[in-house]
């Protein structure tokens, strides 16, 4: 039995973490170093990510607000924007709908998207504006 | 090697586990946090290892190093994990050359190591 070795203080799997390197497209092999770095980093990554967003949670509740937050604020996180939008609500959505079908159906690009599952009202309604 | 969609995913368990270590303890997540930042951690492989191999090409070379994870930090502005992460490629690095001492020829198959625990 081989005991992984260096490893031992990492937490997630290596292998996965490998699978996903290698489904980059200029990726062929990964090395062991580059392995654990990339892994040990992520874990740095997702310890900070949390702390941080644990910081908008007023509660001992960490939510995904909370994350979102911290992502549309801060311009380093901007690659992780698309997957995490800041959820707004249903009522905020089609206001912005209307708001935008008002200015002459103009060429905007919609950067919200909208989901109904949010049901409280979020006090940070406006970042839509262009 | 990746034949299912959720290969490309970390596993959620074990990405809950490091931030609740990260978290006071107490905290609850909810279920769409905790799939978020799985998320999260698994595009950010991504992101990184795309800035570690634009390094690489940069510089014509082929195989990725650990200096060039380093690197790959700064250029991605994310200086803060430069410090941490140097100290534990040296750590690394010395528990390689330990282990190789200690076991003497036992061949390591570095790479592969099969550590699955998706719980």
């Amino acid at each position: 039995m081989s005991t992984p070795k260096a490893e031992k203080d990492l937490h997630l799997p290596l292998s996965r973490v490998k699978t996903i390197m290698k489904s980059s497209p200029d990726v062929e092999a990964v090395g062991a170093e580059p392995l654990y770095l990339v892994t040990k980093v992520t874990e740095l990554f997702v310890t900070d990510l949390a702390k941080r967003a644990f910081k908008n949670s007023k509660t001992s509740f960490l939510e995904y607000k909370h994350i979102a937050e911290v992502v549309q604020e801060d311009d380093t996180l901007d690659f992780l924007r698309e997957i995490m939008p800041r959820k707004i609500t249903v009522r905020q959505f089609k206001a912005i709908m209307a708001k935008k079908a008002a200015k002459s159906g103009g060429s905007d690009e919609s950067s919200e998207e909208s989901s109904e599952e949010e049901s409280s009202e979020e006090s940070s309604s406006n970042n839509e504006q262009d | 090697m990746a034949e299912k969609l959720e290969d490309l995913n970390l596993p959620m368990t074990v990405v809950t586990r490091i931030v609740k270590e990260a978290l006071p303890e107490g905290v609850s997540i909810s279920k769409e946090a905790r799939t978020g930042l799985a998320k999260a951690a698994s595009v950010f492989v991504l992101y990184v290892t795309s800035a570690a191999t634009n390094i690489v090409k940069n510089k014509k070379r082929k195989a990725l190093t650990g200096q060039d994870v380093l690197d790959a930090m700064r250029d991605i502005e994310f200086d803060r994990f430069v410090d941490p992460l140097a100290e534990s490629l040296e750590q690394y690095k010395l528990m390689v050359s330990a282990k190789k001492a200690s076991s003497g020829k036992k061949k390591d198959e570095g790479d592969d190591v099969e550590m699955i625990e998706d719980d």
